[in-house]
């Protein structure tokens, strides 16, 4: 049976999860990676529940027996809800809402376990043991991590065969669907930019360099409350979260420079927009939009127009990143810089990037054929690569690994794993690298 | 550019920015924290930046720009009789959008064009005597903006661009300049003079022409500037 099925994807991110089966061109469900439970989400306050394995099972000691946690559940454990019937649920009374993965990483198990479940019996709507998994995990996971995801995904759900794969290293095969990849080379610096959190991670032939990866504390939510600020120094009508969002989403694009992105406005009017808010009572707000459309995006690029702490401006941290990378690989991370995520979506947002990072580039060359008294250097190629599956690259990804035709023989199935063990789990051999198709 | 923070090697990827001990640094480098610091009387290490986003004044490259203290007497486009050299007018009555190439682009033509996004930024880098006319300018732009009320038509905000320009104000070297920390104080009694007149022409000049940017076409102001009122450059204000 399970020779036919196809893969089931799955890329749960700390904001949202990316639920789908592979070789389809988006995921059948994303929806936030959120669980509402009874008790308001403090642990251990329903009386008579037995202390759930919040840890680790290998603190436990023994593999097997242990997380074996169905059985030991009375069914208040099967009152939950998932995703934005989670967010609904925690609006009312008796539930709370649990968020079980923080910053990439699965932070409760239990959570998650029952998050799976659900995501696979209640969505997907599929049977575990016809099916091979391929799950995704932030880069730097701990091994212990893995194994405790084997063990959830075998001896809960026995599924037929699983693979985790590095959510960077999947937005990189994504990026193979754009016209400008010709090589489909896993080697390549990737920007993630999702709500909370902006990654600049350097990967070369698959292997993610743990190093030299950065984190800027600059993404999406921080964009929506510029605008939203914006909206407030000008005392528009509406100036709330959500509308703000909106905002951010239709109208923002990135300039090429400030100054002549507000003369072109004085210039041309036209470029002044207007949004209609449906307010809660039926009646309708006209706001005006006006500079926020360009200056939203740029803090990525003048963080310090936004942030007091955080100045270093998004290329010049790219630039930094490739640059403490070994420097045999420099050349392929300068080569081939990939957006992913829902923050880089901004039109001109990787040309604007390319541009800046050439800069940076082409003047420490320039500097040290200065210094070298007259040596040339042949010169750096740059080159930042936007495609469609942007959004969700990382499933794309997957969904694009998943459904080749070696993908079965790169996974770890369910008789391997009952031979060896979870630790089975801690090495997984590279899908989509140097010697498969 | 830098925090002290960032410096210190809090976050990582230093470009060597280690704190210099220098007291007469060519660029003194601005910011609220480091000019508040400096008001102990010790100089305070400069933190030397490396990427410093803010716009920078054209007229930095123009040799030869008499200065006072060290405050540039540059050319402006004027019809106010004071001490600057007067450029020609513009062929055409509009000017919203002067090209740097054109002979009759001043300084006030720069400081409007890089109001708001200057505007933004916190820190500042004063990479010659034009810069200081550029931070000048730009703060006085921001007083304006106070000065303008949202409810105000045409006439009455041009009566009250025009009484904050001819207010009195403080010129460097006075107790009650706020940046005394990055400009020099004039000579003598007869510099001084001659800088409070040319600084009188560009504040009326700018007022003059933020009028014309805040009602174009007579209708106005516009909310679009007035949105930069709250915003402090450099966290200053005149």
């Amino acid at each position: 049976m399970a020779n036919q099925t196809p893969a089931v994807v799955m890329d749960n991110g700390t904001g949202y999860s990316k639920l789908g089966f592979a070789g389809n061109d988006s995921p059948s469900f994303v929806f936030p990676t959120a669980i509402a439970t009874k008790a308001a989400g403090s642990a251990g306050s329903s009386a008579g529940r037995p202390p759930v394995a919040n840890k680790p099972s290998f603190l436990g000691g023994g593999g097997g027996a242990s997380s074996n946690l169905s059985a030991k559940r009375g069914t208040e454990d099967l009152d939950f809800f998932i995703g934005d019937e989670a967010l609904a649920a925690g609006q009312g009374p008796g539930y709370g809402v649990n968020y079980p993965i923080r910053h990439g990483q699965i932070e409760n198990w239990d959570h998650m376990e029952r998050f799976w479940s659900n995501s696979i019996f209640k969505y997907l709507r599929v049977e575990p043991e016809d099916h091979y998994f391929l799950l995704t995990e932030p880069p730097l996971n701990p091994p212990e991590n893995r194994e405790n995801t084997a063990e959830i995904m075998f001896e809960s759900f026995n599924c037929a065969g699983l693979y985790i794969a590095v959510q960077a290293v999947l937005a990189l095969a994504a990026s193979w669907t754009s016209s400008k990849v010709t090589d489909r080379s896993l080697t390549g610096t990737v920007i993630d930019s999702g709500d909370g959190v902006t990654h600049v991670i350097p990967v070369a032939e698959g292997y993610v360099i743990g190093s030299s990866i950065k984190s800027i504390p600059i993404a999406g939510r921080d964009i929506t409350y510029f605008v939203q600020n914006l909206l407030r120094d000008r005392a528009e009508p509406d100036s709330s979260l959500k509308t703000a969002e909106k905002v951010k989403e239709e109208y923002c694009y990135v300039s090429p420079d400030i100054v002549k992105e507000f003369a072109r406005y004085d210039r041309e009017p036209d470029r002044f927009l207007k949004h209609t808010v449906t307010a809660p009572n039926g009646r309708s707000i006209n706001i005006d939009i006006g500079y926020e459309r360009f200056l939203a995006p740029e803090i990525f690029f003048n963080p310090e127009i936004y942030s007091s702490d955080f100045l270093t401006p998004l290329p010049n941290v790219v630039d930094g990143v490739i640059q403490s990378s070994p420097i045999d690989v420099r050349r392929g991370l300068y080569k081939n810089i990939v957006l992913s995520g829902g923050s880089t979506l901004y039109k001109d947002f990787g040309r604007r990037l390319q541009r800046d990072i050439r800069h940076l580039v082409d003047d420490r060359i320039r500097a040290s054929e200065a210094r070298s008294g007259g040596a040339r250097s042949g010169g750096l190629d740059v080159a930042v690569v936007t495609h469609k599956r942007q959004r969700h690259g990382p499933w794309f990804g997957g969904s694009l690994l998943g459904q080749t035709p070696e993908f079965r023989s790169y996974c770890h199935t369910k008789a391997e794993y009952d031979e060896i063990g979870p630790s089975i789990v801690r090495r997984f051999a590279l899908l989509g690298g140097p010697g498969s198709s | 550019m830098f925090t002290r923070k960032e410096a210190r090697g809090g976050k990582s990827w230093s470009f060597g920015g280690t704190p210099q001990m220098t007291s007469s640094l060519p660029n003194v480098n601005l910011s609220l924290r480091d000019l508040s610091a400096c008001l102990s009387t010790t100089i305070e290490p400069i933190v030397v930046a490396f990427n410093m986003p803010a716009y920078h004044s054209i007229f930095l490259e123009d040799r030869d720009v008499p200065v006072i203290g060290n405050f540039p007497i540059l050319p402006l486009r004027t019809r106010t009789r004071g001490p600057a050299y007067t450029l020609p007018p513009l062929p055409n009555t509009d000017d919203l959008d002067v090209s740097p190439e054109s002979e009759s682009y001043d300084c006030v033509d720069e400081i409007l064009s890089l109001f708001r996004a200057n505007v933004l930024f916190r820190n500042f880098e004063i990479n010659g005597p034009a810069d200081r006319m550029l931070i000048y300018g730009t703060l006085f732009i921001s007083e304006c903006l106070g000065k303008v009320k949202p409810t105000m038509n045409s006439r009455d905000a041009e009566k009250a661009l025009t009484n904050a320009a001819l207010d009195n104000f403080a010129i460097p070297g006075d107790v009650s300049f706020p940046l005394n920390q990055a400009f020099e104080a004039p000579r003598d009694r007869q510099d001084a003079e001659t800088l409070r007149q040319f600084i009188a022409q560009v504040r009326q000049e700018i007022a003059i022409r933020l009028h014309g940017r805040l009602y174009p076409g007579g209708v106005g102001p516009s909310k679009f500037w007035l949105s930069f009122t709250k915003r402090k450059f450099m966290g200053k204000s005149l």
